[in-house]
């Protein structure tokens, strides 16, 4: 039986809960847990002064409110467990997580599994900026895991990106996979502009035209050998249309003012 | 005109980022009025005519009712104290003695300190960060610059002694014959009043700034672009590479970028790609670049925040200690989304200028306000003072766009107080009552001195 978090009270300031995970739920009781420390602003409070606790930890955490979005941090740094929320969550989601697993029914603001190493992230909703990116003045964004967002996501997603797949059922934003080291991103939808700009390797998928940067370079037209495996996994996920599986991709090169290794790929047909 | 008439020489004017400070300053001290401000600009010269007092305006005032300093003092502390997400907010127009306060009233009540950068240069903050910086003093563009590119910005308009005193016609120790031994060019997406100071001018189609650096980039580094250029930026690959080859081969070339840059879409990128710009023609050459920046001592407000926390702007102390968080910490989004329950805005006046959602939070909450005049912000504020005016009624350091510091000199005296005297007195006041709060809760327990949430 997984533990409960009933959200019942709303935070009116910004709150961090970054002690949501399952590594500091493990071995606790439901009072155990409403003692745990949570940030109200500058306020230190505790978790049951904001969600009932019920159940018995087994691993899943259930969290569950409709006033979720100050709640930052949920799942940062986790290595195991799994963590439901049924709501739309605050921002910082899964933040450098190594392990385990977040799924999100709603949607997630800006922010989402930002230098993660490992595990999955899936919202059924929208995300807002930086998905899977590097905090500001770091080099490096995810360095693996896997990142699955149903709807849309907006700027950077995958900034600087060293490993790792996300995958964005509706379209993104400007700047998919800036400065991207290695790694994949797949865009069921549209893709910004200024895609893929200084990065060095790393494969960006779209299946619409793009508007790419003067220093990108025409290569080829193509069926990858992988682009089926890869979408076969993720029409499990959320709905591939068939002529993907089995179409031809157009193959940029780029970034020119950089490595150049890296690719962008166009649904052609 | 009275016969009390003093002459300030060598005075500062502290209107834009250039802090100009061979001003020589006529003051008529009876009228409490400067009459004549020589060696001012077009700005300059309105900044110091236009300076006058309201003796009979209070100093202080809450909920617009005129208090004593001691009583407004006594409020504001007890506001930010109470708060459990204060912000504070402004500090380009004010001495960085009085910046120093600010952090350490922030520090003091674990809140969110940001300044106008953030709604300015931040961007180029945030890319100086990821990407560096070439940096230089102007008295070096002044001696030695001879390729001068001004790119998103309009200096003919907003900094006008930039050109003269600085940049262009300036004479110095290498360029001896001013502009003759200076190649000027002039970028932008519309034909300024800056453009016919410049020996070229490059007009971009409107958003297309970072395409055009990022072309220049890989023609720097001798790599292929897509030569439907010209259609995508407006812009022809013969001007770009002409450009380049003359970047290539100055002796000492200077990238000066605006907010036509930082504040259009891509932001951080656009900065980022031009700083990157001049990284890469270091290859071949001394190659700079510098922001302009705008209020007189936002640069200040930049080196400040960064001794003393680290980070430039966007810093959040809820945790006890410094984070640096642009888009999260920064002053607009944080207001936008309610997150804000106290305002601490200094020298600057949100109220008319900020997004509509973040003006109608800015009223829901109280706010302590210190300015030189009547503001929209200080007619909404909670507690509100009136300060005196630095660079003409108080002396102290700003800093220069080249981060230069520059010593003020007064004017003459103002009846008010000054930002430093009055955000002085509250942090001795903060200080005290986060102490008292502290041995209530260590006497009481946290949670039962904790104020209660609110339920849903």
């Amino acid at each position: 039986m997984a533990i409960f978090l009933k959200q019942i009270a709303t935070p009116d300031v910004p709150m961090e809960a970054d002690n949501i995970t399952p590594a500091r739920f493990a071995g606790q009781t439901p009072a155990g847990v409403e003692k745990l420390a949570v940030m109200h602003g500058s306020e230190p409070r505790r978790i049951g002064d904001f969600f009932s606790v019920s159940g018995q930890f087994d691993g899943t955490i259930n969290v569950e409110g409709d006033h979720l979005g100050r709640v930052k941090l949920i799942g940062a740094g986790m290595s195991r467990g799994v963590i439901q929320v049924d709501g739309d969550v605050g921002e910082h989601l899964g933040a450098a997580m190594s392990g385990g697993e977040i799924r999100v029914n709603g949607n997630a603001t800006d922010w989402v599994g930002p230098e993660m190493s490992g595990g999955r992230i899936e919202i059924h909703g929208n995300a807002g900026h930086m998905v899977g990116s590097a905090y500001r003045g770091a080099a490096m964004g995810m360095t693996g895991g896997e990142i699955i967002i149903h709807g849309n996501a907006r700027n950077e997603a995958g900034n600087a990106m060293r490993n790792g797949v996300i995958a964005i059922g509706g379209n993104s934003g400007d700047f998919t996979g800036v400065n991207m080291l290695s790694g994949s991103i797949f865009v069921l939808g549209e893709l910004g502009i200024r895609t893929g700009a200084g990065m060095k390797r790393g494969s960006i998928v779209s299946m619409k035209e793009a508007t790419l940067l003067p220093t990108f370079s025409y290569s080829c037209t193509y069926r990858p050998g992988y682009m089926t495996l890869y979408l076969l996994h993720l029409s499990q996920i959320f709905a591939v249309a068939e002529e993907y599986l089995e179409g031809s991709y157009k193959r940029y090169c780029g970034d020119s003012v950089e490595l150049n290794r890296g690719e962008v790929l166009l649904y052609a047909g | 005109m009275s016969e009390n008439i003093k002459v300030v020489e060598n005075a500062t004017c502290t209107f834009c980022g250039c802090v100009c400070d061979d001003m020589i300053l006529t003051v008529d001290l009876d009228e409490k009025r400067i009459t004549k401000s020589k060696n001012a600009c077009i700005l300059g010269k309105a900044w110091f005519a236009e300076h006058y007092i309201e003796e009979d305006a209070p100093a202080a005032m809450i909920d617009n009712k005129p208090v004593s300093i001691e009583e407004a003092v006594e409020e504001a502390a007890r506001t930010l104290v109470n708060a459990r997400f204060p912000i504070t907010y402004g500090l380009s127009d004010t001495t960085c003695e009085a910046q120093r306060q600010a952090v350490a009233i922030t520090d003091s009540i674990k809140g969110n300190i940001d300044t106008t950068t953030s709604v300015c240069h931040g961007p180029s903050g945030i890319a100086l960060q990821g990407v560096g910086e070439s940096t230089m003093t102007l008295g070096e563009v002044k001696n030695r610059a001879d390729l001068v590119i001004y790119w998103g910005g309009n200096p003919a308009e907003s900094h006008p002694r930039h050109f003269g005193r600085y940049a262009v016609t300036a004479k110095g120790m290498f360029t001896p014959r001013g502009k003759k031994d200076r190649h000027v060019v002039v970028v932008d997406v519309r034909r300024t009043p800056s453009a016919p100071a410049a020996n070229q001018f490059i007009q971009v189609k409107p958003g297309k700034d970072f395409e055009v650096l990022w072309a220049l980039r890989a023609l720097v580094k001798n790599r292929a672009i897509d030569p439907d250029i010209e259609a995508i930026t407006g812009v022809s690959l013969e001007t770009l590479q002409e450009l380049v080859d003359r970047m290539k081969n100055c002796r000492y070339g200077v990238l000066f970028f605006g907010m036509g840059l930082t504040m259009t879409r891509g932001r951080h990128f656009n900065s980022g790609a031009l700083l990157a710009l001049a990284t890469d023609l270091n290859e071949y050459t001394h190659f700079v670049a510098k922001p302009v920046r705008g209020h007189g001592n936002v640069t200040g407000a930049d080196n400040v925040m960064s001794w003393q926390t680290g980070y430039p702007f966007g810093v959040n102390f809820s945790r006890g200690f410094p984070r640096f968080n642009p888009g999260e910490f920064t002053t607009v989004d944080l207001l936008a989304k309610q997150d804000v329950d106290a305002a601490l805005i200094i020298a600057t006046d949100p109220a008319s200028n900020f997004p509509q959602a973040a003006i109608d939070h800015l009223a829901k909450i109280p706010v302590i306000c210190l300015d030189t005049k009547t503001s929209h912000t200080s007619q909404l504020a909670h507690v509100a003072f009136r300060t005196s005016t630095y660079g003409i009624n108080t002396e102290g350091t700003v800093y220069r766009m080249d981060d230069v510091p520059i010593t003020l000199r007064k004017a003459f005296d103002s009846p008010f107080p000054t930002d430093e005297e009055i955000l002085t007195a509250v942090k001795k006041r903060v200080r005290e009552l986060v102490l008292a709060k502290g041995r209530a809760r260590g006497a009481t327990g946290e949670s039962k001195a904790a104020a209660p949430v609110q339920a849903i």
